[in-house]
């Protein structure tokens, strides 16, 4: 082989083995030891005032009625194997939902993001996915985020009057959508490109997760139509509890 | 069902004291990230793996199938790191597209293998705490480090539900196996849906029973477990103090040299 010939193949061996691996990436957690030492700082930074209004907004619906503190545990087991569930699609790959837009719609966004950081240290411990160091970037991109921003856009569709299942379709792949391109601009400041710069760096990394992140917020916003759709028609009872009925209309 | 939380149940490093892991797997993992050092990040690899392969006794074939997971994540990002587009050719390669060139210098390449080295080795740094430290014990750790008493107490009560809700997770989906329920797309879909339909039912009828078991045994605001008293070991924590200095002057030397 001549040396250029060995390069494409070089190049095309790559570029399979990205579609091979590509749909096991599933969710985009930041993995361990990615960060500069700066960026995991101030992302953890970031985070500090959502997570204490949080933590208040727990404590004071505690204070109302201590019986919720199951409640709120058992949301915060739901988010995680939810999110450890394999989603069905076409090609049979493993992708895993987020579960960022269903936790954030059923239990609201202060709830989400304390549970959000538990959850996210459970994942980067048993599961390898995400780490400690990048526990703050990845606390923001995806559980504060993504989750305020699918709250955002499910109680602004409420409050236009917009399709049911339009809104929770927007609500739940737009969080997605919205996770995905915090995620890549948190990794383009860290690695600023040498061409171009950040912008150029986040262009990049969009392209990248392009291929596995926006099927997949697709698939998860169908997915989570069907659930919400058939939770309001048949658990009311548990959808009291967690506080959506009364809030939803 | 979670691979990490079994194997660390089996690891012969379990009943060391969790402060002694804990304070190691985090400071090695915070002077691999600040060093940024190819050589720190490969030594710190060898001695992680060492650790949890012959100290540990995790089998060595399994601990190199987990140190795989971050891979796909590692792969494209590194890719998006070594490629630029660019409308003049970088020194290391570079590939014609039309007016633009897809192109890399080894400035890149050189930042991309020691990005993945010492990433490689924060991995290891987390597999050694996950595999050698069961999750009660890195919560006693967090409770001891002040973490606020309410993130404490969730976490303990979210561990503990994870695996029942797996469970039930688990056997719904064999059930809808058994009964066709992925025979196509369409069924998969409404297998899917259904299953988390489910699981939601069942984890708020179940935090009402919890409430209900943990209120018939005295819960007044606060869960109390009894800690497992395991006293640090003197030689350990001399061992661990060596390790750490030596990483330190490591990252020292490595920064000025950076820096010079």
């Amino acid at each position: 082989m001549t040396k250029r010939q060995r390069r494409t193949v070089i190049a095309l061996a790559a570029f399979a083995a990205v579609f091979a691996l590509g749909p096991a990436a599933g969710a985009m957690h930041i993995m361990e030891g990615y960060l500069t030492p700066t960026y995991c700082v101030v992302w953890g930074i970031v985070c500090i005032p959502f997570l204490a209004a949080g933590i208040f907004s727990v404590r004071k619906t505690l204070e109302k009625n201590r019986k919720t503190i199951t409640l709120i545990a058992m949301a915060g087991a739901f988010i995680f194997v939810i999110s450890s569930l394999k989603i069905p699609s076409v090609t049979g790959s493993c992708s895993h939902m987020t579960g960022t837009g269903l936790g954030a719609i059923l239990f609201g966004p202060a709830a989400v993001s304390v549970l959000g950081i538990i959850v996210l240290l459970f994942q980067a411990v048993l599961l390898a996915h995400g780490g400690l160091t990048t526990l703050g970037a990845n606390t923001f991109s995806m559980a504060i985020a993504g989750p305020f921003v699918s709250y955002g856009v499910y109680r602004l569709c409420g409050a236009l009057k917009v399709n049911r299942k339009v809104s929770v379709f927007l609500a739940a792949a737009l969080g997605d959508v919205f996770t995905y391109c915090v995620t890549s601009i948190q990794l383009a400041v860290a690695y600023p490109s040498e061409v171009g710069g950040v912008w150029a760096s986040a262009v990049k990394f969009l392209g990248v997760f392009a291929p596995t992140q926006l099927p997949l917020a697709a698939i998860e916003g169908i997915l989570t139509v069907l659930i919400v759709i058939g939770l309001e028609s048949f658990a009311k009872p548990e959808l009291k509890a967690v506080g959506f009925v009364k809030e939803g209309r | 069902m979670i691979v990490v939380d079994k194997l660390c149940y089996t690891s012969k490093l379990r009943y060391v004291n969790p402060y002694e892991k804990f304070f190691f797997a985090v400071l090695t993992l915070i002077f691999v990230i600040v060093s940024r050092s190819t050589a720190m990040g490969a030594a710190v690899i060898a001695m992680n793996s060492w650790l949890t392969v012959k100290k540990g006794g995790i089998r060595a074939a399994e601990y190199g199938r987990l140190m795989m997971i971050p891979l796909a994540f590692l792969f494209l990002s590194t890719i998006a790191i070594v490629i630029n587009f660019s409308s003049a050719p970088l020194d290391a390669f570079g590939f014609r597209v039309g007016e633009t060139y897809i192109t890399g210098s080894y400035e890149g390449i050189e930042r991309a293998v020691r990005l993945t080295v010492t990433a490689m080795g924060a991995v290891s740094c987390l597999y050694f705490l996950s595999l050698n430290t069961t999750m009660t014990d890195i919560l006693t750790v967090l409770s001891g480090l002040r973490c606020p008493a309410l993130l404490s107490e969730l976490m303990l009560l979210i561990y503990r539900y994870i695996f029942v809700l797996l469970d039930t997770a688990y056997y719904i989906s064999v059930a809808q196996n058994a009964r066709l329920g992925n025979v196509s797309l369409r069924a998969r879909v409404k297998s899917f849906t259904s299953l988390v339909q489910t699981l939601f039912i069942r984890s708020i009828k179940r935090s009402a029973a919890l409430y209900d078991a943990m209120e018939s045994r005295c819960y007044d605001g606060r869960i109390r477990v009894l800690k497992e008293n395991r006293p640090a070991d003197r030689k350990d924590i001399t061992a661990i103090v060596a390790v750490e200095t030596i990483l330190l002057v490591w990252t020292v030397v490595a920064r000025i040299g950076i820096i010079g």
